[in-house]
């Protein structure tokens, strides 16, 4: 009989890297589903190849640069899968094989891969593809397909292509906003089906309510400070999306609640502003990649007092 | 202090490879970032440069006994100053279209580390000769350097290497590569490569020794 | 509402915490044939053996006399003859000396003399009483109880606190000694109120044992100044820091003691001995302890000190399957025995045995910096950023940021996804910076 030995605890959860991704696959299924609807095949298309080349692009570095493999940890998957949400569904399919290699290799893997990636590799990946070719990156279709009766949009397979409905979100009824029946990224556009995935990561405990709630927060009130309409502002852009699933992401936020309120607020001040000069067609991407730097920062200004460190009984 | 033996050619070939200013001394990172937009100006910053560290090499090895340790730094300035006048009055007459792009870079040439620091390191302490060939092995790296750069980076942002274009017409050039940040990536990626390259070689002659 | 401190996780809580095999079964009583009984169970000096081999000894008599200012006798477990005086390894570090003692099955017990009932024995001759009954606590430190109802000069005690939270996992002895004796326990800690002079004594149970806090709110009634109080059901709940925040809402200051928050604590198990010890001047002769896990019968029993871990997990019917690990305690800090060879000692409130699958050590994968830890910790520590410092050998910088105040729980190993040997890295720091001086 051969014991083994070591220390405590004995038992661990049963959650690790992989169920945690698995929940946010979870998550995000209801907008991949949206967005393949609305939008056709095309964007699945997208979809395959952004997933597909995180995967084949962290395989590849992790074997040249003799590490362990980890794909089986789904990390890359959720990036993939994340940056080829936030592209326009008439990407030709090199943008996404692009910018999943920058995801991966660039932003997370040459800082030492899992968890050492000081920003969000699906959101700074977003930025350099918008730097890189703005036109493709900054007019949407409109969806070919709507969900539910409207009389504002057009169905058809003759998509119109349009601004986003950033530009001009008087345009849109809230109800065609919620729905998604507004031109956008195959991701951002149904807010239903955002939301859905919010409630089910808050459900099984993969994220909590502060940075979405706060980010969110902060923009419908600066909203309503100058004078728009703040659910409207909420609802248009890739404002829900990136707050819920990219804003939230463990490895480039706060650790500490207080540091995760901060990193929320500043998100969506700066998205406010970036909105409100319309120096960029959508400011979440510029907003989360900024406080994604800050973060380390945030993390050493922001502490708790430890047990036992603070009061003394008289 | 260099061993006297050090040859001229050693002198010249090291300032290429071994002791490349901008991959192995990372020294110059400023105008290297700002003038490799494209080959050509990458060529052209070289080529300033090398012309300026030939010429204050040497005089400032000729008259390394006469300046007073005390004031050292600023005569060298004087010197390189004077030969960098130089160089943007000979770019602004002939290459006009150079001069446009290069701007601003073009003085500032003078406080350039890669010139300082040789004249400090090198040209204060050796022959006119030896100066001289460090110099010209400085620039020529420098130039080689920038080249590399600022091929890479026209390539990959507007498709084309000395304006030839390379890719067929479909080719959808990544604009990012030519702006600030892309400077930034191109030059750290080419330089992690650099140093992974040299590790292994060093590790490969560690190893038979 | 319930009470609760601040962090803490809920372990196997999929599992029931682990507790479902022995719940309510009732304690079942295991007379071994030889006893192996250590010298340092408690804290403190090694008490120093005043019995040869071939010595007669009886129940409870004396075999071990206390070394310095904090140590306690040590008493036989059974009658019988001493069979040797032997150094073995048992769950410290280093082996200990022990008395080995065959039974003889007489259980003829030495001569008691008793203080009487808890309510008129005389209350300054209760914590002497203590002390020659060799107890010390028995949720797991084993510190000598006799220290802790001595309060120390220019501190005052408002508020004895008897602990039967019992928040570590499979562990069921409290729960069941608080079903079948609860007024033991309620006489136990009456005892120790009088004897510290304090008015106030509150009984905590965590909400996953309601038929205990009924049992016990049944047999307090009447009893003066005797409280229950309801805790939640979270780890470490039964920490002591924790339970004097759970219940007072005050801290103990960092490096302080209990009583520096006006509190005292006590295992339930501690009152029922220190019960047993006024009434009837039976000494700590036996515990109750859970067997559990992989075994074919999982059992509360009621044990000798100095049983073998192999004569009781043979008395709860054996290993089921092939054992990969075994380990004194609750799943959270139990400390895994080399083999069953090892005895049992006043602090061991169980023995779990898991199978080879169970004890298979999870591979560590990166931090992904989910900020799981940070929650869990009671203590409200940075332990993502504790790893990375100690990983550093940045002993001094893990100082500042605290690394002392760590109670070594688990709970950030517990949750952590990433499988990181948390908690075992700060045990080691704390040990290093004790030792080094830092």
């Amino acid at each position: 009989m051969k014991l083994r030995l070591s220390t405590g605890p004995h038992y661990l959860s049963r959650e690790n890297t992989q169920t945690l991704m698995l929940d946010v696959l979870i998550a995000l299924v209801p907008t991949t589903a949206a967005g393949i609807y609305l939008f056709g095949t095309q964007a699945a298309w997208v979809l395959a190849v952004a997933v597909a080349s995180a995967v084949v692009c962290e395989f590849l570095f992790q074997k040249l640069a003799k590490r362990p493999v980890r794909i089986m940890d789904l990390s890359a998957v959720v990036t993939g899968l994340i940056l080829g949400l936030n592209l326009p569904s008439d990407a030709p399919l090199w943008l996404p094989a692009i910018g999943s290699a920058i995801a991966v290799l660039l932003v997370k893997e040459l800082f030492g891969g899992l968890g050492h990636n000081f920003m969000n590799p699906a959101m700074l990946a977003r930025g350099i593809l918008l730097a890189s070719w703005p036109a493709r990156m900054s007019v949407y279709l409109m969806p070919a397909r709507v969900l539910g009766t409207t009389n504002v949009v057009p169905a058809g397979a003759d998509a119109v292509s349009a601004a986003t409905a950033l530009i001009r979100p008087q345009g849109y009824e809230v109800y065609d906003l919620l729905l998604g029946n507004i031109p956008g990224t195959i991701g951002e556009v149904c807010k239903i089906a955002i939301l859905i995935g919010f409630l089910y990561m808050l459900f099984v405990g993969t994220v909590t309510w502060h940075i979405p709630v706060v980010f969110v927060g902060t923009v419908a009130v600066f909203t309503w400070l100058i004078g728009g309409d703040p659910l409207k502002a909420v609802l248009s852009g890739g404002l829900l999306f990136g707050a819920i699933f990219m804003a939230t992401d463990y490895v480039t936020n706060p650790m500490l609640k207080v540091g995760q309120i901060i990193f929320a607020l500043g998100c969506g001040i700066l998205v406010s502003v970036i909105r409100l000069t319309r120096a960029y067609p959508e400011g979440v991407t510029y907003a989360i990649l900024l406080m994604n730097i800050l973060t380390p920062l945030i993390d050493r200004l922001t502490t708790r007092k430890v047990y036992g460190t603070v009061k003394k009984h008289a | 202090m260099p061993d006297k033996k050090v040859t001229m050619r050693g002198v010249f070939v090291n300032g290429i490879l071994n002791e490349n200013p901008i991959f192995r001394l990372v020294l110059g990172v400023c105008p290297t970032l700002a003038a490799t937009t494209s080959a050509t100006n990458g060529l052209g910053m070289g080529l300033a440069a090398t012309f300026v560290l030939l010429g204050s090499n040497m005089v400032i090895s000729m008259l390394r006994n006469l300046i007073p340790d005390k004031v050292r730094i600023p005569a060298f300035i004087v010197v390189i100053s004077t030969f960098v006048t130089i160089v943007q009055m000979l770019i602004q007459a002939f290459v006009p279209s150079l001069y446009e792009s290069l701007g601003l870079f073009i003085p500032l040439i003078v406080v350039n580390c890669i010139i300082l620091a040789r004249a400090e390191a090198f040209a204060a302490k050796n022959s006119v000769m030896h100066s001289a060939a460090d110099g010209l092995g400085m620039g020529l790296g420098f130039t080689a350097a920038l080249i590399l750069l600022g091929s890479i980076r026209e390539l990959l942002g507007n498709g084309t290497i000395f304006e030839n274009a390379v890719f067929g017409a479909n080719f959808e050039p990544m604009l990012l590569a030519v702006m600030a940040p892309g400077g930034f990536i191109v030059f750290g990626l080419v330089l992690g490569i650099i140093n992974a390259v040299v590790n292994r070689v060093s590790a490969k002659k560690g190893a038979q020794a | 509402m319930k009470l609760s401190f601040k962090g803490g996780i809920h372990p196997l809580k999929e599992l029931h915490e682990g507790k479902h095999s022995t719940q309510n079964k009732p304690i079942r009583e295991l007379i071994p044939e030889k006893v192996c009984i250590q010298m340092d169970m408690h804290i403190g000096a090694p008490s120093e053996p005043i019995v040869k081999k071939g010595d007669r000894v009886l129940l409870g008599q004396v075999i071990a006399n206390p070394v310095g200012g904090i140590g306690i006798p040590v008493h036989a477990s059974v009658s019988g003859e001493v069979t040797g005086l032997v150094t073995r390894q048992q769950l410290g570090k280093k082996p200990s000396m022990c008395v080995e003692i065959t039974n003889d099955g007489l259980d003829e017990w030495a001569e008691l003399s008793p203080l009487g009932e808890v309510e008129s024995a005389p209350a300054d001759k209760i914590i002497a009483q203590v002390k020659a009954a060799g107890i010390c606590g028995m949720g797991g430190a084993c510190f000598p109880t006799h220290i802790k109802m001595t309060v120390p000069e220019g501190k005052k005690v408002d508020t004895v606190i008897l602990n039967g939270a019992e928040c570590e996992t499979f562990l069921t002895a409290d729960h069941q000694l608080m079903l079948e004796q609860p007024g033991k326990i309620v006489d136990g800690l009456r005892a120790i109120m009088r004897a510290m002079k304090v008015a106030t004594g509150i009984i905590a149970i965590e909400d996953n044992k309601m038929d205990a806090v009924k049992a016990i709110t049944e047999a307090a009634k009447g009893r003066e100044g005797v409280q229950v109080a309801v805790l939640k059901t979270k780890y470490p709940q039964g920490g002591e820091k924790q339970l004097i925040e759970a219940i007072t809402k005050r801290q103990v200051p960092s490096g302080g003691l209990p009583s520096d928050a006006g509190c005292a604590v006590f295992n339930v198990g501690t009152a029922a001995a220190i019960a047993d010890a006024v009434t009837k001047d039976q000494p700590l002769i036996s515990r109750v302890t859970t067997v559990t896990g992989s075994v074919k019968e999982p059992s509360n029993l009621r044990v000798r000190i100095g049983t073998s871990f192999q004569d009781a997990i043979d008395f709860a019917g054996g290993f089921s399957e092939e054992p990969g690990k075994i380990f004194a305690g609750g799943s959270m800090t139990g400390i895994a025995i080399p083999d069953t060879s090892v005895n049992l000692s006043k602090a061991n409130n169980g023995i779990v045995v898991q199978n080879l699958k169970e004890a298979k050590v999870a591979e560590p994968t990166p931090c992904i910096r989910c900020a799981r830890c940070i929650q869990a910790c009671p203590v409200k520590l940075n332990p993502q950023r504790l790893k990375e410092l100690c990983d550093m050998a940045d002993l001094a910088e893990a100082k500042k940021k605290h690394v002392m105040e760590c109670i070594v729980c688990g709970a950030c190993s517990y949750v952590c996804p990433a499988k990181l040997e948390l908690s075992p890295t700060f045990k080691e720091a704390k040990e290093k910076i004790t030792a080094r001086r830092i």
